[in-house]
């Protein structure tokens, strides 16, 4: 079993990367892997409720990110400095996730295996 | 001796990730290190398009990666939906999936994510480009 830390760090309109990297994420998990995730720079737009990816031709992943409990994704961090720049509380966000001072997130990725950005 | 994994992200033109990745490849093999295999995954999946064909004075990456998978036996491993979804097909997935042409390399074969996976979990040290 290894640590992964899965970062996403691109805006949830405009590209696939993260659906991409939340494949990743899950598959990882579900095979045993420990795995934690951070928001980061545009990314942190991911914990905005009541968006609607189909009307800009994105398959709807967002709602994907409710189950990581499910598969024993239980650290999952947003860039308390991101969501300051795009506006975004904790009490907006539409599923569990802990805001985090950057110096949490170091520490997270100083004990990760492996890092891997997205 | 160290165990890699590669993450190949970057599309086979018009980024220099892949070309980055390649050059780290040989590099580690050169110091003595053991690479399991290149995962394809993302843009990096267009690496495995045979019908890629640059000028002749521009570097081939998809034949860079078919020449460094021959002399070093690492394997090419596609993400297989991630290629699907950007139209890179196998032999095979043209078969099941009704297309008249593929365009994957033989070199390159089709994997899922738990590939991926397990090679981290077998590696010591996985890089991404």
């Amino acid at each position: 079993m290894k640590k992964i830390c899965v970062i996403f760090r691109k805006s949830p309109i405009g590209n696939t990367s993260s659906r991409e990297g939340l494949d990743f994420a899950m598959l990882s998990a579900s095979f045993e892997q420990e795995v934690s995730i951070i928001f980061t720079d545009e990314a942190v737009l991911h914990l905005l409720p009541e968006q609607q990816p189909e009307l800009v031709g994105s398959k709807d992943y967002l709602s994907t990110f409710k189950a990581l409990s499910l598969y024993d994704i239980e650290t999952v961090l947003v860039c308390r400095d991101s969501a300051v720049q795009f506006g975004i509380t904790a009490k907006d966000f539409n599923f569990e996730a802990e805001l985090a001072s950057e110096k949490h997130i170091q520490t997270l990725i100083q004990q990760a295996n492996e890092v891997v950005v997205y | 001796m160290s165990k890699f994994i590669i993450q190949v992200n970057g599309t086979v033109y018009g980024s220099t990730a892949s070309f980055r990745a390649l050059r780290f490849t040989e590099s580690v093999l050169s110091l003595g290190h053991q690479v399991s295999h290149i995962f394809f995954y993302q843009q990096g999946v267009f690496n495995s398009n045979s019908l890629v064909c640059p000028a002749s004075d521009e570097h081939d990456l998809h034949r860079a990666w078919t020449k460094l998978a021959s002399e070093h036996n690492v394997k090419l491993v596609n993400c297989v939906s991630a290629a699907l979804r950007r139209g890179v097909l196998s032999a095979q997935d043209a078969l099941e999936n009704d297309k008249q042409q593929y365009n994957a390399s033989e070199q390159f074969t089709m994997g899922g994510l738990g590939e991926l996976v397990t090679g981290i979990e077998q590696s010591e040290r996985l890089v991404c480009f």
